[in-house]
């Protein structure tokens, strides 16, 4: 319930100077910073008309005048101080996770925790939003307020799906049967209940899932394998208003009747985006609490927490704030979360999306001891199938909204890497008719006395670690630069400081110093498309977006470009887009879309960081051919990824970024 | 999921208490108008039991509402958007009536409903309050009235007209922009009323006379807000207001409609 935490105290702190401060210029403003002694500062006294009679505008400065100003404000700020050292003592969130979950007034009381947690989200979507918008060069209003708007909504309900299915407020102790974690008898799935634009179903699902295996769910983007997933979490029955006909029983309880809070003892989920769904402040409170809220005693907690984390081999993370996991370590922590209660049925959403090599390694052999040694039903939604395939049991396919078995052989095939590289630089399919002529343009890359763009010397500094260690390279005009590391070897860094540099003579483009450049000419020299590429929009449609990406360009026709993108060769191909609202597009379509904007200045240089994340074969289709197209489109693309094979099938040069440096350029091309 | 889903036809007995409790709190925000019908004895005791009345009804409200609210994604979201809430009216406190948290409170009560707006009222000003420090006697009048303004919008018609989508998405903008103004300038006579005899003291020409006949008390009052906030705070909230919904409003119902139907597959 207590603990010292100084951000919250810091954070009050600066409100209240800031809260002093805007009362004194209020005071100034408004005629009330005259008092005794000296003046400092003689304006004319103005005096309003009509209605306004009573209010006098400016008058005489005096240090007293100001001095009274700043001390009528030290009540408040005194009071905002004195709540961020509450805030900085007290946690707030424990204390409701204790407290509350029962009683007359726990909707309201559980309301209260999600409005205090959602604080410190909301000043991080601040800061991740000033930049996607000086990406984008928008000002308006719209431009930050939407997106923190829709972010702070998803995080809401990623939060709250989160503590549903951790045993938050549950009522009622069902006791999990071993023998038959999962059986779908007869079941479909669909969103009847609620109009639903895709009209989204799945029918005749008869799935027996047996203690002591992994089985992997496979399907394309949108095909519905996070819903079947949470058809067994009941999160799609009790959460996203799905409807279920049929039976689906998970480890004896009936799902249709079962919420996911009561079964929260035997079933764990890791979902999707892991670091949304964090309810606690440290690695060792996140682990533990499914248990806390079930009013189990702390010593007991810690005990299972220490266990958990020496099963995953995660004793070191232990007392780290939840905030600085990198992304593998976050994955490791919500599967141990996950485990606390010791589940018969483990259910696991896209665990690879984020990681890379090693760290998909690691998850993979956890999630394999958990089925194999430790006896516990898995399944898993990914569509990264290849690191599965030595340890999977079975495979179920989702396909035409049907669900059926496979083989390994069979989903290996259609594998989005394997695929993959036989697409690359002579694309085929939707993008047969744009690329070919992009790929002459590209491909020979004439070495030229100037450069297009120079990076000299380039590092950034986040507090104390060096993320960018003195980088420097040049690329030439044509070129097309995949920049490859593990996760946190600087590669977003990077991009970010080539975009939107902090230090003059870092970077040049076109022999100009795009720190010294205004904001038109800056996203005309360099435009970034940042990993968190939804950021960037903020109208209701998309085709406001791409009239807001025109806006004050000569000759600037983004929806066009947008088409061009998405393989098509007329605007008619994009036209059924345009209508709908930008996030309602599936993640490659918005990543286009993003694309499509950024390059309506035409920039000279395209950065791109981890395109193909999270996505499937088809939209990394889409994504490769777009490349290629925006290749066309600018002098130069350079894009971060740790794909592998995406990389290899797309660049004519990569960099090798390790530990904030750049290492030695290797020629993957001839 | 009682609220994010289509109105509901009956009326269930939870109405009629949200019915009656706004009725009596409406009584007690009007206190001044009724000492004069109280027996002179009792007159002292009206203040008192206005004061009294308010935190208690807003009790009685949370309660009642509390078990219809009761689903993993309405707390999530009343959550979520009381903080937005409470941090837009903490950015917006040093500069007096612009407050821009209505904006927010009409946008909500409307995709969401009365019952949501009510509470979304009620929790913007319980944590931006308990945040900003902004405790007082005054904070339970400040929920109720606030409550009111969320509520208000949600039961505004939902036009069922025929015109193009575009045009239908203006008429929305222009009557939420239109109950903007509306909200605002009742919000101050609210805030105003109970206030009043406190703010003014006895012996000026706009004081509350206890006992003189409601019509004068009505014309002196009327004086005292026109001069206080309904010329300038209430001006300024209701511009701000307005210019709040017609920028961001479409997007921001957009975003609140995506999330009641779902945006995962």
């Amino acid at each position: 319930m207590f603990r010292l935490r100084l951000a919250p105290l810091r954070a009050a702190v600066v409100l209240a100077v800031g809260f002093v401060l805007l009362r004194v210029v209020y005071r100034v403003v408004f005629g009330g910073a005259s008092g005794a002694g000296t003046v400092l500062l003689d304006l004319p006294r103005v005096r309003l008309d009509g209605p306004f009679s009573h209010i006098t505008l400016f008058g005489p400065i005096t240090l007293v005048g100001l001095g009274n100003a700043a001390l009528s404000a030290v009540p408040v700020a005194g009071v905002i101080v004195f709540f961020g050292l509450l805030n900085a003592v007290i946690n707030v969130q424990s204390l409701f996770a204790r407290g509350a979950g029962r009683g007359p007034v726990r909707a309201i009381s559980r309301s209260l925790v999600i409005a205090w947690a959602t604080f410190p989200a909301l000043l991080e979507s601040v800061r991740r939003v000033r930049v996607a918008r000086a990406l984008r060069g928008e000002r308006s209003i719209a431009s930050l307020l939407v997106p923190i708007f829709e972010q702070t909504i998803e995080r809401a309900l990623a939060l709250a799906a989160s503590m549903e299915t951790r045993g938050f407020a549950a009522t009622r102790v069902v006791t999990g049967l071993c023998e038959a974690p999962v059986v779908l008898t007869d079941a479909a799935l669909n969103f009847g209940a609620v109009p639903d634009q895709t009209g989204w179903h799945l029918d005749d699902l008869n799935v027996t899932l047996l203690p002591g295996t992994l089985t992997v769910i496979v399907g394309a983007t949108g095909s519905g394998k996070t819903s079947l997933l949470h058809s067994m979490s009941g999160l799609f029955q009790h959460f996203y208003d799905g409807t279920q006909h049929g039976r689906i029983d998970i480890a004896g309880a009936d799902r249709a009747s079962t919420p996911p809070r009561d079964t929260a003892g035997f079933v764990g989920l890791v979902a999707q985006n892991v670091r949304l769904g964090f309810a606690a402040e440290t690695v060792h409170d996140e682990i533990g609490f499914a248990l806390a809220v079930r009013g189990v005693a702390p010593s007991v907690v810690h005990v299972r927490v220490l266990e958990i984390a020496a099963r995953l081999q995660i004793e070191h993370l232990i007392s780290r704030p939840i905030e600085q996991l990198s992304a593998g370590e976050a994955s490791l922590v919500a599967i141990a979360a996950a485990l606390v209660n010791r589940p018969i049925l483990m259910l696991v959403d896209e665990p690879l999306a984020d990681l890379d090599t090693s760290a998909r390694e690691r998850v993979c052999t956890v999630l394999g001891q958990l089925a194999h040694e430790a006896g516990v039903c898995v399944v898993i939604a990914e569509h990264n199938t290849r690191e599965f395939g030595p340890i999977a049991d079975a495979w179920l396919h989702i396909r035409d909204h049907h669900l059926g078995a496979a083989t390994f052989d069979v989903i290996s095939s259609a594998d989005p890497r394997t695929g993959l590289t036989g697409i690359d630089r002579t694309a085929t399919g939707p993008t047969a008719t744009g690329p070919t002529a992009t790929v002459e343009t590209v491909h020979p890359a004439p070495p030229q006395t100037q450069p297009l763009v120079r990076i000299r010397q380039l590092s950034v500094r986040h507090q104390a670690d060096l993320a960018v260690n003195d980088v420097s390279f040049e690329v030439q005009t044509g070129e097309l630069i995949a920049l490859r590391g593990s996760n946190g070897a600087g590669k977003s860094s990077l991009l970010r400081a080539i975009a939107l540099p902090s230090v003059a003579d870092a970077v040049w483009v076109n022999g100009r110093d795009v720190r010294s450049l205004k904001r038109r000419s800056r996203r005309q020299a360099v435009a970034l498309v940042p990993e968190n590429f939804d950021d960037l929009l903020f109208s209701i449609t998309v085709a406001d977006e791409c009239r807001r990406a025109d806006r004050g360009l000569v000759g600037a026709d983004t929806a066009r470009t947008l088409a061009r993108l998405l393989g098509f060769d007329e605007m008619t191909g994009a036209a059924h887009l345009l209508h709908r609202h930008p996030r309602d597009l599936s993640a490659g379509e918005r990543l286009c879309l993003v694309m499509a904007i950024q390059l309506a200045p035409r920039p000279a240089l395209l950065l791109l960081d981890e395109p193909t994340r999270g996505l499937d074969r088809v939209a990394r289709t889409l994504v490769s051919a777009a490349l290629l197209q925006a290749a066309g489109a600018t002098s130069a693309v350079l894009f971060a990824t740790h794909d592998d094979d995406f990389a290899c099938g797309l660049a004519t040069r990569t960099l090798r970024m390790q530990a904030g440096r750049l290492a030695a350029s290797i020629e993957v091309r001839s | 999921m009682t609220v994010l889903t289509a109105p509901r036809r009956t009326i269930g007995y939870t109405s009629w208490i949200l019915v009656g409790g706004s009725l009596l709190a409406a009584a007690a925000f009007a206190w001044p108008f009724f000492v004069g019908a109280v027996p002179a004895d009792a007159q002292v005791a009206v203040p008192i039991v206005a004061f009294a009345l308010i935190p208690a009804l807003i009790v009685a409200l949370a309660l009642t509402l509390d078990r219809e609210m009761y689903t993993a994604k309405t707390v999530a979201l009343l959550g979520v958007l009381s903080a937005v809430g409470a941090a837009v009216r903490i950015a917006g406190a040093g500069v007096g009536g612009v407050e821009a948290v209505f904006v927010l409170l009409i946008l909500a009560g409307r995709v969401y409903g009365a019952r949501f707006g009510f509470l979304l009222g009620l929790l913007t000003i319980a944590v931006s309050s308990l945040l900003w420090g902004g405790f007082g006697p005054w904070t339970p009048f400040q929920m109720f009235a606030c409550g009111w303004v969320g509520a208000g919008a949600g039961l505004l018609p939902h036009g069922h007209g025929t015109g193009a989508g575009r045009w239908r998405a203006r008429g929305e903008i222009i009557l939420l922009a239109a109950y903007g103004v509306l909200a605002s300038y009742l919000f101050g006579l609210m805030m105003n009323l109970w206030f009043w005899p406190f703010a003014v003291g006895s012996g000026t020409g706009i004081s509350y006379t206890a006992g003189a006949d409601p019509g004068q008390n009505l014309a002196s009052f009327g004086l005292y807000s026109l001069v206080t906030s309904t010329l300038t705070w209430d001006t300024v909230r209701a511009i701000t207001t307005v210019v709040g919904i017609i920028l961001v409003g479409p997007a921001v119902l957009a975003a609140l409609r995506r999330a009641r139907l779902g945006r995962r597959r």
